[in-house]
């Protein structure tokens, strides 16, 4: 089976506005092995633009090229019309740009406050770290929750609000994106609901990049899906259009068995 | 025969503690009952005037120790720190190995390249008198220190999970905030464990020590000028063992020196036996 | 991992030179000045037999230092592994912490404490004598808390499955600990009595008074009579100040002991590392 990758041109709406991240022609290739191969992705100005596939597909991989963590990969990525290879201030000034939540949650051995400030720098940052951290906390649904307990720690937390601490510990530094990569996957439920609510609501005013397994996860966050396999984008389209009309037959492939044989 | 074998083994063990308490106790015996506890902080060691102070041997050891391991402690570390971050990891086993063979090497042999080395040296660049004072004794005893201070502490800071430092380096903290706000500050038991084992060690270092120490059984005047001889516990004890007539009262105030090594060295010995049952 | 080289990065780099600097000058500087006395002659002679200006032979000195580290970790080993298997084998919490502490506290203890305590003991009490027996003892103490603990930490990796296993096979406690978790251990536990060799061929204080005389002895007559060792010879010789030779001799003796602790050493290294696999 041909593996052309053929871009569909998402159909023209007042929801894309590229310029906010753009990625052209991406590779990446480890020990010989193509890891990443011809990645085009816009992403809107706002919204919640999500990358399902199969395991291996290189989703986790490309989020972690994105935020310069993978550094060995050939391509062009604009985030706000300035090139991720010569961001000015560098790596760690872009990564302060980018938020990226990691599937297991991993809280730093100290108070929650703590936790969620440690991002912060800069002198006159740090006094205002109080309002900082109660707004990061509120977006991320769990101000309430720990409001009273601020100075216990952080590990003490279940894993749902150790995700959402997480978050808003990303938050805290004000990103202009973020990145999560299957952020609900080792979570129950009702934390996996709280989550969806709070990144919806997140969605609205910063554009999100969502790596997840869960197909049904996927359509109720909406907005764009990325369909990959094998280091490649399959296809893409609005959420609704993609799960109801998929184009290509590795796609309809995938949404009926969850599995693709891309080769 | 099983349970014979691993009881008395076990009783052996705990038996020696006891017996080298009792015996020091014993052999020490004679010069308290002559004198009581004035001779801890008497001034004056000088054994045939019946002067069995411990107060010279126990600033010079303390000045010595803690002058080392002041020394060797952000020394250790920053090599530890360079050995595991900034050269490339196919020189980080040699590097490793070297530290493990200088871990290994005797303390008489550092007590030969101290006096035949760090001696003339000092005296030359420091236009001393002599060479043999506090002062080497406490540059030889931080050399001594170095090797075992980087190698635990490397060994605390590789165990720094690599999740941790992901996530710091998520967030875009800069080399040095990773290593001051993750690294050094979740490393930190095991490197206190390291320091005070570093001290123990230190404090009971007997060659190296009485090679290069001076033995003058006074307290430097003024007592923070490390540039003049002095003498430790180790020093006094490894000297005067030899000369010691059995069962005089000197050999009883030797003893009693031994007695207070001993217990020194518990006692900083002790937190770390409270750490690491947490 | 920031390749970047920052003023952070320069600092520590500096702040590290000593520690890299001086162990490599040090250990040259043996090699330097022991290798121009090292000789074939020199190893296998004894400068007990012409007298100490005549010939300057260390076999006697490197015999005694064996005998002694030999000796000691052959006393001690019966007893480390005994308490080793006690711990693991019957102890109750309780009583593993106390053997814990106890040994940490007897880890603790300045080696020419040992020295003074086996003066004590075995030199007076027990009229023993400066003699090679006395030494042993007292090396053999100064290495049990270390082996004891590498006992424990040997038996501690074997994997409970295998215990469970052979228990469940109707092993008694002799045949558990003898078919199943020495066979099994056996590897760390020698790495441990090659440390602890290296540990005793270094130690100086506790046997200078207790153990040895400056020269005279190729081969002890008996475990009554005392030995000439390496380490105590550096130390006699090292304050020689006015002989050359003497200076020459203590630095040839000191790259012989060098090599011996290091051999040791590189091979419980070796042997840790054929186990990982």
């Amino acid at each position: 089976m041909s593996t052309e990758a053929i871009h569909l041109h998402p159909p023209q709406t007042d929801e894309i506005a590229p310029g906010t991240l753009t990625v052209r022609d991406l590779h990446l290739q480890k020990e010989g092995k193509v890891i990443l191969h011809n990645i085009d992705l816009n992403l809107p100005a706002s919204g919640i633009t999500t990358l399902i596939g199969p395991s291996g597909a290189g989703k986790s991989s490309l989020l972690r090229c994105i935020n310069q963590l993978e550094k060995n990969w050939q391509g062009d990525v604009t985030l706000h019309h300035k090139n991720l290879c010569h961001w000015p201030g560098g790596d760690e000034q872009l990564r302060r740009h980018i938020g990226l939540i990691a599937q297991k949650p991993c809280v730093f051995p100290t108070s929650i406050f703590r936790n969620v400030v440690f991002g912060i720098q800069g002198f006159w940052r740090r006094r205002h770290a109080q309002h900082i951290a109660e707004h990061a906390l509120r977006k991320a649904a769990l101000w309430d929750e720990v409001k009273e307990r601020l100075d216990s720690p952080a590990s003490a937390l279940s894993l749902g609000q150790q995700q959402r601490l997480c978050i808003a510990r990303a938050l805290a530094i004000q990103p202009r994106l973020l990145m999560l990569d299957e952020p609900t996957a080792s979570l129950d439920p009702r934390s996996k609901q709280l989550i969806e609510h709070a990144l919806l609501e997140l969605a609205e005013n910063i554009p999100l990049l969502l790596v997840t397994h869960d197909l049904q996860q996927a359509q109720r966050l909406g907005g764009h899906t990325n369909f990959m396999c094998d280091g490649k984008i399959i296809e893409k389209n609005i959420s609704h259009v993609f799960f109801t009309q998929p184009q290509r037959v590795e796609s309809k492939e995938f949404l009926r068995w969850s599995s693709c044989d891309c080769n | 025969m099983l349970r014979l074998w691993l009881n008395t083994a076990t009783l052996l063990c705990a038996a020696s503690l006891l017996l080298i308490v009792t015996f020091l106790l014993y052999a020490s015996s004679p010069i308290f009952a002559a004198q009581g506890l004035n001779f801890v902080v008497e001034q004056e060691w000088y054994p045939y005037e019946a002067l069995f102070g411990l107060l010279p041997v126990l600033v010079g050891s303390l000045l010595s120790v803690g002058v080392a391991i002041a020394l060797a402690l952000p020394l250790g570390v920053a090599a530890a720190l360079f050995n595991l971050e900034i050269i490339p990891k196919a020189a980080q086993s040699w590097l490793r190995l070297l530290m493990e063979l200088m871990a290994g090497i005797p303390s008489v042999v550092y007590g030969l390249l101290g006096l035949w080395l760090l001696v003339p040296l000092l005296e030359s660049q420091l236009n001393l008198l002599t060479g043999r004072t506090l002062f080497t004794a406490a540059l030889l005893l931080a050399i001594m220190a170095l090797p075992t201070i980087m190698v635990l502490s490397e060994d605390a800071l590789r165990r720094v999970s690599r999740e941790q430092r992901e996530n710091a380096v998520t967030l875009g903290l800069n080399w040095w905030q990773q290593v001051c706000r993750i690294l050094l500050p979740q490393a930190w038991p095991g490197i206190r464990l390291a320091t005070l084992l570093a001290l123990g060690r230190a404090l009971g270092e007997t060659v190296a020590v009485m090679l290069v120490v001076g033995s003058i059984d006074r307290i430097p005047e003024p007592f923070y000028n490390l540039l003049l001889p002095a003498q430790t516990f180790t020093s006094r004890i490894g000297r005067e063992m030899g000369e010691a007539e059995i069962d005089s009262l000197h050999w009883a105030a030797l003893m009693s020196s031994g007695l207070a090594l001993m217990l020194i060295s518990l006692i900083v010995v002790a937190p770390s036996l409270f750490w690491r049952s947490k | 991992m920031s390749s970047v080289f920052t003023p952070a990065k320069l600092i520590v780099t500096l702040l590290a030179l000593p520690a890299l600097i001086i162990p490599a000058f040090a250990l040259g500087y043996i090699v330097y000045q022991g290798s121009s006395v090292i000789s074939w002659q020199f190893l296998t002679s004894s400068d007990a037999l012409d007298g100490f200006g005549n010939s300057s032979g260390i076999l006697g000195q490197l015999t005694g230092s064996l005998l002694l580290a030999l000796g000691g970790c052959l006393i001690a080993t019966p007893i480390a592994l005994g308490a080793g298997l006690f711990y693991q084998l019957q102890a109750n919490p309780r009583q593993r912490k106390l053997l814990e502490s106890v040994l940490y506290l007897l880890q603790a203890i300045p080696p020419i404490v040992y020295g003074l305590f086996g003066l004590v003991l075995f030199v007076h009490l027990l009229a023993w004598g400066v003699s090679l027996l006395t030494g042993m003892l007292i090396l053999a103490i100064v290495v049990l808390p270390a082996l004891t603990l590498n006992t424990i930490t040997s038996l501690q990796r074997i994997a409970p499955e295998y215990s469970e296993a052979a228990r469940a096979l109707g092993l008694s406690d002799s045949a558990l600990v003898g078919r199943v978790w020495l066979r099994h251990a056996r590897l760390e536990l020698i790495t441990g009595q090659l440390l602890a060799m290296a540990r005793a061929l270094s130690e100086t204080a506790p046997i200078l008074f207790t153990a040895t005389v400056f020269s005279g002895v190729v081969w002890p007559e008996s475990l009554l009579s005392p030995v000439t060792t390496l380490q105590t010879h550096i130390f006699y010789l090292a304050q020689e100040g006015g002989n050359p030779l003497a200076i020459q001799v203590a630095w040839g003796s000191a790259l012989v002991l060098v090599a011996s602790v290091a051999l040791f050493s590189l091979l419980a290294r070796k042997l840790k590392s054929i186990g990982e696999q």
